[in-house]
């Protein structure tokens, strides 16, 4: 069926670029001028003359013959990405440098100075883990670049990993790269998400990562190189580049080494969230989540606070939303700091008894669903979005004086422990379905008492 | 004396030489190893043949979903009916990702519409 895509002036190359990786480099386009579409788009009126000024090219791309290379394109052939490169200065500092523009002007490294990832460092990098250099752990969106162990090694020696480090790093990998988990829409959507990589476990106090004040500031390296190396890995392994492939509208809240950080075990009351989803005392998790900005709650060292206070402010901001219409299938990341969690414990909150007040208080009347949103629920549990497990709940309630549920399971809150006395708690959430987190465990360590 | 001035001699020129060499030696080469990931081409397709002419034609204005697309596209769709008044227009907005399990089972569903489609406006 012949056909013309409509996009605009600053997606094109984006544009461009998606239909070379699905293997239609000829697919016929028109970009509207961005600098008047978007502002008129609300008004047809105001779209008139925009239109009218497409019109012609829209008819030309729907009749003009076809080229003999539209009708049958060269297939792209595969860039082989695997031969070192060797640069060549005056002194060592020259040749530092010269790697340096090299790498930043050709758009592998995240603009900021990088480590030269030489074979030895690289090397280094490879014995913190039992597993293979060559190992493919998956593929990379949106271009769906090879991840293979090695490459990884070399993007978080870039980055100014210490190689105990690693094995974190290639956790956070198998999460991002896990059939779940919608990494495109990471990379790629106008939505700007950042992700969080939270580590559970021994494995965060023996790396050093900083789980108190300034969790998620600069000056700790295991929280600054970690998110770095996957920041460089994601970039380079799913060769993605801002304004081409990347369009996050503003870019990210923390771009160059996004949300990571580790819980903090020793000051939590409760046990450690690996625990809570199964793996033993001694393991070591490493938590993926797509996350927009994150709401910030508490008193900080200026203001009095409750728990109690906290969680009814965060339950308040999550059944005050309603997202999209994907109430049904979100999940939440919840971070109290340690003094609000043991508030709460000592209230006689468990983990699991919280995720429950939670789930029962965020429930919504089905009187302020709109029809819409009932309808979408009620498509939800007939094609199974909403599991079978959980859709008798969500049956019973969309009716008068039913409370539907905002997530399926009190599970979709996760709940971590983290940050300083004093300090804030921070609710992360993403207006979508549940394919934003993914939790893996670090194995594999050989630097390192834990994560073995 | 004479042996003494062709040794001093050939020390002076063994030490040009060494001197001349100097920048070479100093030279460093660092090797790196490439950051990227590999990418499999897929398999490229060419795109479908033209029409001749839009007359006659059922045209699919595929909404996207994006805020303003519906008024772009109901735009083009008056502009399409006057130039061509004997084709016929169809409206087939791609249901949003929240309200669908299976997307890529959608797409073939448009070529069931009609003669020709127009897709936007992304983004």
């Amino acid at each position: 069926m012949p056909g013309v895509y409509l996009t605009t002036s600053e997606f094109l190359d984006d544009a461009k670029s998606a239909v070379k990786d699905r293997g239609m480099p000829s697919l016929r386009m028109v970009a509207l001028p961005a600098d008047t579409y978007y502002r008129s788009r609300a008004s047809q009126d105001e779209l008139k003359p925009i239109a009218t000024a497409a019109f012609a090219a829209i008819v030309d791309d729907l009749v003009r013959p076809l080229t003999a290379e539209e009708a049958h394109p060269s297939q792209v052939q595969k860039q082989l990405e695997s031969a070192n490169i060797k640069v060549t200065g005056k002194d060592y500092q020259d040749a530092y440098q010269k790697v340096n523009d090299l790498f930043l002007d050709s758009h592998w490294a995240d603009g900021l100075p990088i480590v030269p990832p030489t074979p030895k460092l690289v090397k280094a990098m490879l014995a913190a883990t039992t597993r293979s250099p060559q190992e493919v752990i998956g593929q990379v969106a949106p271009k769906q670049g090879t991840a293979t162990i090695e490459k990884i090694a070399v993007n978080s020696v870039m980055a100014g990993a210490k190689p105990e480090y690693f094995p974190v790093i290639l956790a956070a990998m198998d999460g991002f790269i896990d059939k779940h988990y919608d990494l495109t829409h990471v990379q790629a959507s106008t939505g700007s998400f950042t992700p969080l990589v939270i580590v559970s476990g021994p494995l965060g106090k023996e790396l050093g990562f900083n789980s108190g004040i300034g969790m998620l500031g600069h000056g700790f390296r295991a929280n600054s190189t970690v998110g770095r190396a996957l920041r460089m890995s994601l970039l380079n392994i799913g060769q993605t580049w801002p304004q081409v492939n990347d369009m996050a509208l503003t870019g990210r809240l923390e771009a160059y080494t996004f949300f990571t950080f580790a819980e903090d075990n020793e000051k939590s009351p409760w046990e450690p969230y690996a625990v809570s989803l199964g793996y033993k005392p001694e393991d070591s998790t490493v938590t993926v989540a797509t996350s927009g900005n994150p709401v910030v709650l508490g008193g900080g060292a200026v203001a009095p606070w409750t728990g109690q206070g906290v969680i009814d402010q965060m339950i308040a901001r999550i059944s005050g939303g309603g997202g999209f219409g994907w109430f049904h299938s979100q999940t939440f990341v919840i971070v109290l700091i340690p003094d609000c969690a043991v508030d709460l414990a000592s209230a006689g909150y468990t983990r699991k008894s919280l995720q429950a007040y939670m789930f029962e208080k965020s429930r919504l009347p089905f009187e302020k669903l709109s029809p819409a949103t009932v309808k979408l629920t009620q498509e939800a549990i007939a094609d199974g979005r909403i599991s079978p497990e959980h859709a008798q709940m969500f049956k019973d309630n969309l009716k008068p004086g039913g409370r539907v549920p905002i997530v399926q399971s009190p599970d979709d809150f996760h709940i971590f422990v983290a940050g300083g006395s004093p300090g804030y708690d921070l609710l992360f959430s993403y207006p979508g379905p549940n394919w934003a987190h993914q939790t893996k465990k670090v194995t594999g360590a050989t630097l390192t008492k834990a994560g073995r | 004396m004479k042996k003494r001035m062709n040794w001093l001699l050939g020390a002076a020129l063994l030490i040009a030489a060494l001197c001349s060499a100097g920048a070479a030696c100093a030279q460093v080469t660092l090797e790196v190893m490439n950051p990227r990931g590999e990418i499999p081409p897929p398999p490229t397709i060419g795109i479908n043949p033209r029409v001749p002419d839009l007359a006659g034609k059922k045209i699919v204005l595929v909404d996207n979903g994006k805020f303003g697309a519906n008024n772009f596209l109901d735009v083009l769709a008056a502009m399409l009916t006057q130039k061509y008044p004997t084709a016929t227009i169809v409206m087939y907005p791609k249901p949003a990702a929240q309200t669908i399990t299976d997307m890529p089972k959608w797409y073939p569903t448009v070529a069931q519409q009609g003669d020709l489609f127009i897709f936007g406006v992304g983004d």
